[in-house]
């Protein structure tokens, strides 16, 4: 079997970074428990999202062309590594379904009512099924054609709040009224897992990168900008409905566009906004579902095109059986899920293994010192180990 | 595997005459030494292998006691040089004659005679056939064993005019015809350099189309040229007739409402293109050249667009985007927004919407397809009739099908206004095999809005997208400069920079060499400046 070399350009990883971390962020809104400074706590988050792809990079940068599961390969040994993989193949997937339910539900409670939730997903998923058919690299191509008119759409709306006079920036105070601790809670028992923590799901794309001497700096960029883009709708969001509102609504950017009224002639918004979200959503659920595709990729070593679209079925079911309404949906979200799911995915297993991949790379490191004056052959026989693909 | 495969192809066919020819070919290989040619041989035989066809003549004559034949085949060769060719031949009663004893002195006594007229030696039944084939006359002499082919096919053939399908306002006026040689001088003429150079291919085993790649040595990517080399020369099929036919046989993928090679009937096109490092593909007879590695952009552009000013080029190709993106989605909005999403629309217009619609008795999408189907309709007719009644569809759609229908009720004013707005975006298109796919995304995408809304919309256009975006021609990416990004292409993409800043050739071509501009410097009159003191 040959599977194919596939290349992504370093504005390709930023505009896929930046899609990804406004996925579903943008749509249920974050940092809800911080009242009014949800903006800061994301700003805070950021700082926390910076922290966590350099960890990330620096841990898969040890094998520049491997992706997550052959570095568990290295570390724990094919038999121990495909439970492993099989594990994050469920969490991977299952968060996909998640993200997709977020947005089925956008669709069939905001715009269009009376089509079933079935429908969205099966159609969406449909459409993820067939871009990773086709591969990573349309999809990050695709990200990179949309990506502007996502900024120039955010821009409109933001313009168009502000001329429509809806905005009332005295709704911001006070400013930490109820001291830092909210916003540290916030920061680092939710926005550190959601969204930042999920990039882990980068942890299979790095390895497809052509560019690796700026990855980190693009990678950066790109968590810096999201976060932009997430503190600054969570500030439009506030001054324009409130921080109560906010959390009460369900999908508070819709709300805050429909506020949106110039002339009496430009007015909800909402496509501008399900565009936006319909992007992001798309990009982190294909994201997911093609770090899970990858772990099927190592398990059967079969190209993972083969798997696409059956498995693309399958998240488009469980997106509708995780949970059996909206509310049991967002609840999972926030009681569950982090602690359950998250927590171990995107902390503790990463950590061990680094942990083992310091040690295992030492003992090397020392045996090779050992064997400094031993045959050329066991030095090329060690290069081969560490390159074995 | 050789043996079997041609018999096997040639047992389904029933012309009799190739079965012939390939087993001589293949008797000649195998013995190259035993000349079958003689003057009493030959002819006959070369008749029997046309069949007796009713155009391949012959004339019989004597020089200095030696039979002499010449065959040709009279619709392929031109009339008043065949007979001052035969008349001077054979006349001229000669001394010369006791000379002729081998085919190096017919051939310098010829060459006498017909001046500059392109001779070949050949000698053998096939070679004989070939020539006569491509407009040759085929002398054959007694007493020597090879034969004289000289090429005097008729020129017949319009005269070059202006362009059809691709028209400019300022701009050269001449366009392609179908004689690929007055084509490639049209080209020769704009390019006068050693290096553009012209490989010559012979397609369809039964046509033996002649075929020319033509590319300029040292732009051209060398690997992009081996590429187009090695599918033309794949290509394997009975007959070529027109550029279409070579572009399904040599494209990355066949299925994809996308042409991934442009086609152009203009040599300043064509000119152009070879400068920038891409590849010309031209096909006798047909007055459409192909170009490639075609990427999207590509076909968003009019040669007009660096004649007239950047500004008006600029604007002209961001016009062109618009009107393709109106062409493809204006029908489906339309249906999604009425069918599901009323409040997107502010409320004035909605009730003026509304209270046209009241009467009709069709949903939306039904309306709609009605509508883009009787125009489709409309304008295949328009394209298909005899001049003559040209006029007849032009009353008949814009009366009875447009403002009748309005009147009795059946369909909705603005539905006419949608109709007719998206039937021009689409002739907008410079390319006209281009506009082919937003007229039929269309349909996809008002199916997709009455189903699902905008969101359907949305959809199909992503996975439009995504299908653009894992297209390659030859190689390159379609969506070259955008998706993967390339910022020095930028500068003639969506808008033209002014030629002074175009410095370097696309990158997404991969060119030899990327300087284009000599001069780095805009044009400035400071020389000029405050008089002539000096």
């Amino acid at each position: 079997m040959k599977i194919e070399k596939e290349n992504i350009s370093l504005s390709q990883l930023l505009t896929l970074l930046i899609n990804f971390l406004l996925g579903s962020a943008i749509v249920v809104g974050v940092g809800g428990d911080a009242k009014n400074d949800a903006w800061l706590a994301i700003l805070l988050g950021g700082l926390i999202g910076i922290g966590i792809i350099t960890f990330f990079h620096f841990f898969i940068y040890r094998f520049p062309d491997k992706n997550m599961f052959q570095v568990f390969e290295f570390c724990i040994g094919r038999k121990i590594t495909i439970v492993c993989t099989l594990i994050y193949i469920v969490y991977y997937l299952y968060i996909s379904s998640r993200v997709i339910r977020d947005f089925g539900e956008l669709m069939a409670t905001a715009i269009l009512p009376n089509s079933p939730i079935e429908m969205m997903s099966l159609t969406f998923c449909l459409l993820m099924g067939y871009i990773l058919y086709l591969g990573i690299e349309v999809l990050a191509r695709t990200s990179e054609i949309f990506t502007p008119y996502l900024f120039g759409f955010f821009l409109l709306l933001a313009i168009f709040l502000f001329a429509s006079g809806s905005l009332e920036f005295k709704q911001l105070q006070p400013i930490l009224g109820e001291g830092v601790m909210p916003v540290i809670k916030t920061a680092f028992t939710e926005l550190a897992f959601f969204p930042y923590g999920e990039m882990i799901a980068f942890s299979v794309i790095y390895a497809s990168l052509t560019n690796k001497k700026y990855s980190l700096r693009v990678s950066i960029v790109g968590v810096g900008t999201a976060t932009l883009i997430l503190s600054v709708s969570a500030i439009l969001m506030i001054v324009s409905l409130g921080a109560d509102s906010v959390a009460r609504s369900n999908f508070p950017l819709l709300s805050t566009a429909r506020l949106v009224s110039i002339g009496n002639f430009i007015e909800r918004l909402d496509a501008l906004v399900v565009f936006i979200i319909m992007l992001g959503v798309f990009i982190k659920g294909s994201l997911f579902f093609y770090a899970g595709l990858k772990g099927l990729e190592y398990i059967f070593k079969l190209p993972y095109r083969y798997f696409a679209i059956p498995i693309s079925m399958i998240i488009s079911l469980f997106s509708i059986l995780v949970s059996v309404d909206f509310a049991d949906h967002i609840q999972e979200g926030i009681k569950m899920v982090p602690y359950y799911l998250h927590f171990p995915f995107q902390v503790v297993l990463p950590l061990i293994l680094f942990l083992l991949v310091m040690w295992k790379q030492r003992k090397i490191k020392s045996k090779r010192k050992g064997e400094q004056d031993g045959t050329e052959q066991t030095k090329s026989s060690f290069i081969k180990e560490t390159n074995k693909n | 595997m050789a043996p079997s495969r041609p018999n096997r192809r040639l047992l389904k066919k029933p012309i009799k005459i190739e079965d012939k020819l390939r087993n001589t070919e293949k008797k000649v290989e195998e013995k190259k030494e035993s000349f079958d040619l003689t003057v009493e041989t030959l002819p006959s035989e070369v008749i029997n292998a046309f069949g007796n066809s009713a155009d391949i003549k012959m004339i019989e004559g004597i020089i200095s006691e030696r039979n002499v034949k010449i065959l040709f085949l009279e619709s392929m060769v031109d009339s008043t040089s065949l007979k001052e060719t035969t008349s001077k031949f054979l006349s001229s009663i000669s001394p010369i004659g006791e000379y002729l004893k081998n085919i190096d002195e017919l051939s310098a006594y010829c060459k006498g005679i017909f001046g500059g007229a392109s001779y070949k030696i050949v000698s053998s039944k096939d070679e004989s056939i070939h020539e006569i084939i491509n407009g040759s006359v085929v002398i054959v002499v007694e007493h020597i064993d090879k034969a004289l082919a000289v090429n005097i096919m008729n020129g017949e053939k319009r005269s070059v005019a202006e362009p059809t399908s691709q028209t400019v306002i300022r701009g050269p006026k001449d366009a392609f015809i179908e004689s690929i040689s007055t084509n490639v001088s049209l080209i020769r003429r704009r390019i006068r350099n050693k290096n553009l150079r012209f490989e010559q291919y012979t397609i369809g085993e039964d046509t033996q189309t002649t075929v020319y790649l033509g590319f300029f040595k040292g732009i051209a990517n060398e690997a992009i040229i081996q590429e187009v080399r090695n599918r033309l020369k794949k290509i394997k099929v009975s007959a070529i007739f027109e550029s279409g036919n070579i572009e399904e046989l040599i494209a990355d993928k066949t299925f994809t409402l996308f042409p991934l090679a442009l086609n152009t009937e203009r040599p300043d096109t064509v000119a152009a293109n070879l400068m920038e490092g891409k590849m010309v593909i031209l096909i006798d007879g047909t007055p459409f050249a192909l170009i490639v590695p075609a990427v999207f952009v590509n076909f968003f552009e009019s040669p007009e667009d660096y004649y007239q000013s950047f500004f008006l080029g600029s604007f002209l190709r961001m016009i062109r985007y618009l009107s393709f993106m109106i062409a493809l989605l204006t029908p489906s909005i339309y249906v999604g927004v009425l069918t599901y999403h009323h409040e997107l629309l502010p409320t004035t217009l909605l009730l003026s919407v509304i209270a046209q619609r009241e009467g009709i008795p069709f949903p939306a999408v039904v309306e709609v397809l009605v509508m883009e189907i009787t125009f489709e309709i409309l304008r295949e007719a328009g394209v298909r009739m005899p001049r003559v009644v040209g006029q007849m569809v032009s009353i008949v759609g814009a009366l009875v099908i447009g403002q009748a229908a309005a009147e009795a009720g059946i369909i909705s004013n603005i539905m006419i206004i949608i109709v007719s707005i998206t039937a021009i975006a689409n002739f907008v298109s410079p390319i006209y095999s281009f506009a082919t796919a937003s007229r039929l995304l269309r349909f996809l995408l008002i199916f997709f809005a009455a189903i699902l809304g905008l969101y359907g919309v949305l959809l199909v256009l992503v996975a439009m997208v995504a299908h653009l975006a894992a297209l390659r021609s030859f190689g390159v990416p379609y969506l070259a400069p955008i998706a993967p990004f390339i910022i020095e292409d930028q500068k003639d993409v969506f808008v033209r920079f002014p030629f002074w800043n175009m410095k370097k050739r696309p990158k997404y071509i991969r060119s030899e060499s990327e300087q284009k501009v000599f001069s780095a410097s805009p044009p400035s009159p400071s020389s000029m400046k405050g008089g002539n003191t000096s």
